[in-house]
């Protein structure tokens, strides 16, 4: 039995007419044949015109024709099992169901100074266990979440990371890739009886990589899921009007689609929208900008909807606050509120803090009640006999009626109403009370609870050794190429 | 009409038109202008936008196009100095990239487009640039300063690479190193015997006048 999830019970929003659908689609198509792919990949670009591309093989680049397109998309399964370490925790991810994901940072933030410095590997460790406990956390994204920890040297860094995440969590995890770590990767999965999904990332705009390109190969070839991803910035790296980043986009992802589809027909694919509007004053990518819903929404109703591919909404879970503050609430809120209205399958929302840079457990705690929130909302309510409660109406009657005090308000309230871990609720008396705690003192409380009393299920003896000579091994490759 | 040319010139580059830019450099040429004077005025028209720019009047989009119509100027009118056999004076040469193995573009172009609107000359070698370009680079342009982008802990080791093979071919002492992006701080950079290291895009545009007057 796959974990739950939410599901979306009502129409997804959606934002595009059916002509605005399709002048999209009609675009990606013309960019996609006119204006082509560059793929850094020889075996790749050979696959291509194999099977009727017209693929420039001084350029490595790649036209593809729409009947492809057409015939690649269908092959993709639009709802797919994955396995976890614990069968409890496999996902079934596509159709109305909503999980939700972490988003990495670079380096764990201090919750006093709100500066950031690399974690120790305890701490990488403290915060994959914080995650392994959270309800609504569904799925562990790549790296630990942290990517620098000290005494790892960098090519280790996804590597170790996998390892962090299958001991010190029982649940889904996706890897990120380079310098060949997929190879170590994939066998600590295979060692440990689980799946794990790996990823693809294209270097807007149009262009993908080797190191992208080879980690697709990998994860295809070994039968694997892929999560395939772009990174396109509005007005930086893709036009900076909205329907113009889609088509951008979407040339970008179907590119990949074709690719896996003919190296393997029937992979299992997870596309996930990674976009923001450029911050034209800093250059930087302008993180929790609305825009990114409005890019958001209508690529899960053009994936989701049109195509019938699960969708990653990943632009959500960071901010650019540099502290877990109101701006960051909001932000990561609101984004990520309405992704799941639209129909997102996979939302990032567990941890980032600040631009993919920070990352804090407290904040995973804090945005497991928005996650609690959200799913809530999207659930819904039921409308039955027992719902209307008309026989209770009629017995309650007016004033000195009441309702706690009835069957029906303890059978239902607990399903009707959402309880959040640590939000403040108490009267303002009590508050004055007990410390004055906000939501962030109750999530560093919550965050020492967890830790003292949460230890998942550990790894067989045979297994955690299994991981250790695998590292062993990665080590060793390192070394022998010089970059350890 | 001496005035109306480099005012016209001048305008093309407020208004972000790199095809009249380019228009009335040649005419600069043509009319057998002072090519001295023209440069003068583009690189004074980069300033003023950016020092709006940094005033927070204007934006990216605005400064990248006067970058981009200066940029189609400039080369017309250098190589009329050059035939002089005279020199443009600038704030000095600058050679950019992001190393080998890293495709991350954003940062390293904010740091040239505000080190072109400051008034240095800037070679862009890209993303993912091997070190051996780097190296090559800096023998074909001689430039003041090399410039280099890293946004992964794997690759920062590259920086060390380029300069590395920068000290065996004996180049090292002719350029000064700056060294930037997420992977990279100030401790890295000393380690791996770079001049200096900056954190953002304005930062290193006065780094890279301190680096040159030094
Ligand atoms: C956008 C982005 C991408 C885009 C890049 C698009 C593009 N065309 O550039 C995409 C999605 C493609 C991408 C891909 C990957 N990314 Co990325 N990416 C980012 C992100 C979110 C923002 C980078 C950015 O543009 N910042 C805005 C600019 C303005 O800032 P900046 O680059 O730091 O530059 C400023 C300063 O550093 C400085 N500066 C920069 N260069 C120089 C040079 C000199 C000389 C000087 C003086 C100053 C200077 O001035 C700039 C202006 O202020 C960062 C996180 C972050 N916030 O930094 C991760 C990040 C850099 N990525 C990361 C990773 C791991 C990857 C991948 C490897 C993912 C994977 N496959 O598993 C791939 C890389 C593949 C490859 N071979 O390179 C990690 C790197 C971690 C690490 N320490 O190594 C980061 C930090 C995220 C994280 N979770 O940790 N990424």
């Amino acid at each position: 039995m796959a974990m739950r999830g939410f599901k979306l019970n009502t129409q997804p929003l959606q934002l595009l007419t059916q002509e605005q659908v399709e002048a999209i689609h009609q675009g990606t198509l013309k960019v996609l044949s006119e204006t082509g792919i560059r793929i850094e990949h020889q075996e790749a670009l050979e696959l291509l015109s194999e099977h009727g591309c017209q693929v420039d093989f001084q350029k490595k680049q790649v036209r593809i024709p729409e009947y492809l397109v057409e015939n690649c998309l269908s092959k993709v399964p639009s709802t797919f099992l994955v396995k976890a370490r614990d069968p409890k925790n496999d996902l079934k991810i596509g159709g109305n169901t909503v999980y939700f994901t972490t988003f990495p940072g670079m380096r764990i933030v201090d919750l006093d100074t709100w500066k950031s410095r690399p974690a120790t590997k305890k701490e990488n460790a403290d915060a994959v266990r914080v995650l392994d406990a959270l309800e609504n956390l569904h799925k562990i994204l790549c790296y630990t979440p942290y990517f620098e920890v000290e005494g790892v040297p960098p090519v280790m860094a996804i590597s170790e990371s996998v390892a962090a995440k299958i001991r010190n969590s029982t649940k889904f995890q996706l890897t990120g890739y380079g310098r060949h770590c997929e190879l170590f990767n994939i066998k600590m999965a295979r060692a440990t009886g689980c799946e794990i999904m790996g990823q693809c990332c294209a270097s807007p705009p149009l262009t993908y990589y080797e190191d992208a390109i080879e980690s697709a190969f990998r994860f295809v070839k070994a039968g694997l899921p892929l999560h395939i991803s772009t990174g396109d910035i509005f007005g930086g790296t893709a036009p900076v009007t909205l329907a113009g980043a889609l088509v951008i986009t979407n040339a970008e992802l179907i590119a990949i689609v074709v690719l896996t589809q003919l190296i393997k027909s029937g992979t299992r694919l997870v596309v996930a929208d990674f976009v923001f509007p450029q911050n034209m004053r800093t250059g930087s990518p302008a993180f929790g900008g609305i825009e990114c819903s409005l890019h958001h929404v209508a690529f899960n109703q053009i994936w989701r909807g049109k195509y019938g591919i699960p969708t990653n909404i990943a632009s959500v879970g960071l901010s650019s606050s540099k502290k877990i503050d109101f701006q960051c609430g909001y932000e990561k809120t609101s984004l990520a509120l309405l992704a799941a209205l639209s129909g997102a399958n996979l939302i990032q929302l567990h941890g980032g803090v600040h631009g993919e840079i920070t990352y804090h457990p407290v904040q995973s705690i804090l945005d497991d009640d928005i996650a609690g929130m959200i799913g809530h909302f999207i659930e819904g309510f039921e409308v039955n006999e027992e719902t209307l409660a008309l026989d209770l109406i009629k017995q309650v009657g007016p004033v000195p009626g009441y309702y706690l005090n009835k069957e029906h308000t303890r059978k239902w309230w607990r399903k009707e109403q959402f309880l959040p871990q640590v939000a403040d609720r108490l009267t303002y008396p009590e508050w004055l009370k007990k410390g004055q705690k906000d939501a962030l003192v109750l999530a560093r409380e919550r965050m020492e609870k967890i830790l003292a009393t949460h230890h998942p299920v550990p790894l067989s003896p045979e297994q955690d050794k299994a991981i250790d000579e695998i590292l062993k091994e990665a080590r060793r490759y390192y070394q022998q190429k010089e970059l350890i | 009409m001496t005035d109306e040319i480099v005012e016209n010139l001048k305008r093309a580059i407020i208004r972000y038109d790199t095809k009249e830019a380019e228009i009335w450099a040649k005419k600069v040429v043509q009319e057998k202008l002072d090519p001295l004077r023209a440069a003068k005025a583009i690189t004074e028209t980069i300033r003023q936008i950016g020092e709006h720019y940094g005033q927070g009047e204007l934006f990216l989009p605005e400064l990248v196009g006067a970058a981009e119509a200066m940029q189609r100027a400039m080369p017309i009118i250098e190589e009329e100095i050059k035939k002089r056999g005279e020199k443009r004076e600038t704030l000095g040469r600058i050679i950019l990239g992001t190393v080998y193995g890293d495709i991350h573009s954003i940062g390293k172009n904010m740091v040239a487009t505000l080190l072109i609107a400051a008034g240095f000359e800037v070679k862009d070698l890209g993303v993912n640039v091997p070190p051996e370009k780097f190296v090559a680079a800096v023998q074909d342009y001689q430039p003041d300063i090399l410039g280099m982008s890293a946004l992964l802990s794997t690759t920062a080791p590259e920086q060390r690479r380029v300069i590395r093979i920068l000290k065996e071919k004996s180049l090292r002492d002719k350029v000064r190193i700056m060294v930037g992006g997420a992977a990279i701080t100030e401790k890295f950079a000393q380690d791996i015997g770079a001049d200096a290291y900056e954190a953002t895009a304005p930062g290193a545009v006065e780094l890279a006048g301190k680096l040159i007057s030094d």
